[in-house]
């Protein structure tokens, strides 16, 4: 099942290209659903950074609050599964079938849907962020480190929300309405993941939890490495647990994929 | 046989359905101890289908058509038995197996509903990985076939149901597949659209020798295009042949049309008949008569000697009305 999965093939570029064009027919769809995601964040946004005013608290400033905010927008944007929402309905309604009457792996699909969706939404959503940007005055400290460190955070965030999004759907397999658990894992991602709050200004308990759950490393971790707020200790301890639950999504994918095929292909579509 | 593409050994299908009683009570019981009932869909079916050849696979709705199809294709697996298709286990899925079969689905699309034919196509071929040179050679044969130039480039959401099974047909058949299965593909269809798709049906099969399974309600398709029919009925093979040889062994009868002589017939004076024959209509000086099949000959050299005939013809009863006997009476 995993064979060839992360190999170029040529028909994955065909698929993503396919689905990118067939997209852009919608792009007006695509931007609404953008914008609907921007929005509580910026009213975080706009309620953290006026509550800052001239001081600070806990160590973050207006302008501070604002950088955080705005890449929280773009982490948000790129990381954002949508196609885990699809993926249910597809094996509903089965149209699975004819995903799984082609021959290359039907992971494809999903990752076609994903990049085009992610071309669509930047196109809209980063020169807003230009120009809130111009308009709210960021205030960042960039080192290098925390700069290169960011792409890899970025990428494995992506990676989590997408597996663990996707192992969430294919629970269809077996329940009818498995979506209402996505629904779930947004309400957790927005009170977990930095989106409410930075992390570290949650109160105690809490913090323990976002620190251990898989939300955090979703969104706020990328946004928390390039901001500056973690320690170098901090910041390997991130990784590692990043890692380890994106690798933890990933085998739960496949082997829910692996026996949600068998349990359908025995009930039938 | 030789040159077999297409072997079925004793296939069975059981599927397995919750069973729900009615009432919340009786949910709740079955949230905790869900109980099920087996339903049997297919049962122990086996034949052989030669490279190249066309097989109608026919059956009332619920039959066990197209449970078949999908195990032939590889979407269900099956409950026991064996299958090979051109040397693979279909249920494997490997993409060898799949890049030299089709499936299409007369209820399921597999065009991308906004982006014209053309991009659609040029995104199967790159999924089959058919070389640059043999697609274009493909795309153009189908495209000539069925008449569908002017089609390429228009969205596919602005196509007619006929136009858009042009295109799914194209699609299916751009990597050119050994076998291919068609569910359905004329549902829906007007009739001009159905006696085109067959045409081109018919002489691509002749051209490409490519194995073709159909199912499909309207018999004029099976009767136009599949030299062999499969009937299956609660599972089973019933008949696995000619489909005039269906008809003479499940319709023992002959009809019989006679037109008398005289200006018209009064109600109730029907001339007499002999033994074994069925009026099926009498009106003005018409008759239609069921015979039994092997006294037809006997029947009618009577009725010559005893009738004022102007006219008389003899003819197998139609094709529908032997499936309909089968479907409401399982051939019995």
């Amino acid at each position: 099942m995993t064979r060839g999965i992360f190999t170029p093939s040529r028909g994955g570029w065909a698929l993503i290209r396919s689905t990118w064009l067939s997209w852009m027919q919608y792009r007006s769809f695509f931007f609404i659903l953008a914008f609907g995601w921007m929005i509580p964040p910026l009213i975080y946004l706009l309620v953290w950074s006026t509550a800052a005013g001239e001081g600070s608290i806990s160590g973050m400033t207006r302008g501070a609050f604002v950088a955080y905010y705005l890449i929280l927008i773009l982490v948000n944007q790129i990381t954002y599964a949508q196609t885990n929402w699809t993926v249910g309905d597809l094996i509903r309604y089965g149209q699975i079938n004819k995903v799984l009457l082609r021959p290359i792996p039907p992971l494809y699909d999903a990752l076609a849907s994903e990049f085009a969706g992610k071309v669509v939404y930047l196109v809209f959503v980063v020169p807003i962020l230009v120009i809130l940007a111009f308009v709210l005055k960021p205030e960042l400290d960039l080192t290098l480190l925390n700069a290169l460190a960011f792409i890899p955070a970025l990428i494995f965030a992506w990676a989590l929300r997408f597996f663990w999004g996707y192992w969430l759907a294919l629970l269809a397999f077996w329940a009818t309405r498995a979506d209402a658990l996505l629904a779930l894992q947004d309400s957790l991602v927005f009170l977990l993941a930095g989106q409410v709050a930075p992390i570290a200004l949650l109160p105690g308990a809490l913090k323990t939890l976002a620190v251990i759950l898989p939300f955090r490393y979703m969104v706020a971790f990328p946004v928390e490495v390039i901001t500056g707020q973690l320690t170098r200790p901090e910041m390997l301890t991130g990784f590692a647990i990043q890692v380890g639950w994106m690798v933890a999504a990933v085998i739960l994918y496949a082997l829910l994929w692996r026996y949600g095929l068998k349990r359908y292909s025995a009930v039938g579509g | 046989m030789e040159n077999t593409i297409i072997r079925v050994m004793e296939l069975t299908k059981t599927y397995r359905v919750p069973v729900r009683a009615e009432g919340l009570g009786a949910s709740l019981k079955s949230l905790f101890k869900p109980t099920y009932s087996e339903v049997s869909a297919v049962q122990a079916i086996s034949f052989e289908i030669p490279q190249g050849e066309m097989v109608g696979l026919i059956g009332p709705n619920g039959a066990g058509k197209t449970t078949t199809l999908k195990m032939l294709a590889g979407l269900l697996h099956p409950t026991s038995g064996q299958v090979s298709v051109a040397g693979y286990e279909p249920w494997q899925r490997q993409p060898q197996y799949l890049r030299r079969i089709s499936m299409v689905m007369g209820n399921k699309s597999q065009m991308l509903w906004d982006i014209p034919p053309l991009d659609s196509f040029r995104v199967l071929g790159e999924i089959y990985s058919v070389p640059k040179k043999e697609f274009e050679r493909n795309l153009e044969e189908l495209v000539q076939l069925l008449e569908m130039k002017e089609l390429l480039t228009k969205p596919v959401r602005n196509l007619s149901l006929g136009e858009r099974m042009k295109c799914e047909l194209t699609a299916s058949l751009l990597h050119r597949p050994s076998v291919l299965f068609l569910d359905e593909p004329t549902l829906g269809l007007d009739v001009s659209m159905q006696l085109r798709l067959r045409r081109f049906l018919a002489d691509y099969n002749r051209s490409s020798g490519t194995t073709v399974i159909l199912t499909s309600h309207y018999m004029a398709d099976v009767m136009a295009l599949c030299p062999r029919v499969i009937l299956i009925h609660h599972g089973k093979i019933l008949h696995d042949g000619e489909l005039g040889t269906l008809a003479r062994r499940l319709m023992p009868f002959k009809i019989l049309r006679i037109t008398l002589k005289q200006e018209s017939m009064a109600e109730n004076e029907l001339p007499e008949l002999p033994d074994g024959v069925e009026v099926l209509e009498a009106e003005s000086n018409n008759l239609n008569l069921r015979v039994p099949r092997d006294e037809a000959a006997a029947i009618t050299a009577k009725l010559l000697e005893t009738l004022n005939v102007a006219d008389l013809t003899i003819e197998d009863p139609s094709i529908e009305a032997v499936i309909d006997q089968v479907y409401t009476d399982g051939g019995q």
